[in-house]
């Protein structure tokens, strides 16, 4: 599936992804300033397959996946893939073809409206990805929306001489600053004051931490 | 693709035949194998026609390996890898390890685990195995793995959905050295020595 205009910060937008998008990435992805963390730098580079995998991702059920816009040019492209409909989990990634704009936190944004994207409208209940321990920007991203480790794996991947490990990450809505839907008859305001949002979530958290050891007192009182 | 024969002390691995077919038509429909999650769920029930495809599938696929683990003619689970780090593959992912749960506690699994790893380290010098595939309650193919000498490298929590609850996941992973190290005499052939001497 693509997945559908999501507006975000800093010019920053997630939108349905075009055939040309899809040649495009595959043009950033043969480059070597993008592809130190990223493939082998090899791929069916007829038309005809570019075609073919476009409708793939297009038709696939158990993905969701966008291109990353920045200041309405395409830069890069985010998904959600090997969706498990039962578990409601699924992996992430995230592809930034651009390397003269690395630094300006397209990523993060992209990252975070991807992850709200997974709690509010798919109802998913963990999101979980593989980054290069030392791809220190993904990995930054992907922590801002609440990702934390979950394992290491050693010598995954090898790049000019150096074996590179893996970060294993995963995410959960209750735990993630992207943000779960809080409708306006619970405190929040619908769409937009997504910061409105985690304030009265973190507060009723709060509130309820501070109730808890009074409730067990009373327990025990009992 | 298919794999051959690969023989432990009391099961071997072998060509999946299509007198195993209809074993893993049932295995596919039987709770008791579900319940190990993904590394017991090759693929959903289904018509024998579907099976069929699905070998064909498997047969044609490059980056997998399918066998049927048999006990004298009997099979009696089956064992599938998925090749690792393309083009130049140099690891396995262990994706499915069953084995019939009426032949269960009799050894089958850990001795065609033991195989298997022969294979990828002794015969194929693969540099890695890993899998993330096992569920945190699963203490039997955990057993098999840190005999084996795996290290469990990560903690998925509420990973699987099955009985109503979430389970957490583990990964593992075993490297060349590691296998060398603790099974320096698991080979599949002697050494041939000098050739003058022969």
């Amino acid at each position: 599936m693509f997945g559908p205009v999501l507006v975000g910060a800093n010019g920053i937008t997630l939108r349905t992804p075009s055939l040309d998008d899809h040649k495009t990435y595959v043009r950033w992805m043969m480059e070597p300033e993008t592809s130190r963390f990223w493939g082998g730098r090899i791929l069916d580079f007829r038309e005809e397959a570019f075609e073919e995998r476009h409708k793939k991702d297009a038709d696939d059920p158990t993905s969701v996946s966008w291109a990353i816009a920045y200041n309405d040019e395409t830069v890069g492209f985010t998904g959600l893939f090997d969706i498990d409909w039962v578990a409601r989990d699924c992996e992430s990634g995230i592809f930034i073809g651009r390397s003269d704009l690395y630094g300006r936190g397209i990523a993060s944004e992209a990252v975070r409206l991807r992850t709200e994207f997974a709690w509010r409208e798919m109802h998913l209940h963990r999101v979980h990805n593989w980054i290069s321990l030392l791809n220190r920007g993904s990995r930054r991203a992907n922590e801002k929306a609440g990702y934390r480790q979950m394992g290491l794996m050693r010598q995954y991947g090898f790049r000019s001489g150096q074996w590179y490990d893996d970060w294993l990450g995963e995410v959960f809505p209750e735990e993630s600053p992207a943000g779960t839907f809080v409708p306006p008859s619970k405190g929040g305001s619908g769409d937009k004051s997504f910061q409105r949002e985690r304030r009265v979530r973190q507060s009723s958290r709060d509130r309820a931490r501070l109730e808890k050891p009074a409730n067990k007192r009373e327990e025990a009182s009992q | 693709m298919f794999g051959g024969t690969v023989r432990g002390k009391l099961a071997t691995l072998r060509v999946p035949v299509d007198a195993d077919l209809q074993a893993h038509k049932r295995w596919a429909g039987d709770m008791r194998v579900r319940r190990a999650g993904p590394i017991g769920r090759w693929h959903e029930p289904a018509a024998g026609e579907t099976w069929k495809e699905r070998w064909a599938e498997q047969a044609k696929d490059k980056s997998s390996v399918l066998w049927s683990i048999a006990v004298g003619d009997r099979p009696v689970g089956y064992a599938r890898i998925e090749f690792e780090g393309a083009p130049h593959a140099d690891g396995i992912s262990l994706d499915q390890l069953v084995i019939d749960p009426d032949e269960a506690r009799k050894g089958y699994g850990w001795d065609a685990a033991l195989a298997l790893h022969r294979w990828a380290f002794d015969y194929m010098n693969l540099r890695l195995a890993a899998t993330d595939r096992i569920a945190a309650d699963d203490a039997g193919r955990q057993r098999i793995l840190e005999k084996l000498g795996y290290v469990r490298f990560g903690h998925g929590h509420s990973v699987y959905y099955r009985d109503g609850a979430y389970v957490d996941q583990y990964l593992y992973q075993i490297d060349r050295d590691i296998w060398n190290d603790r099974w320096p005499n698991e080979r599949e052939y002697a050494p041939l020595g000098d050739e003058k001497a022969r």
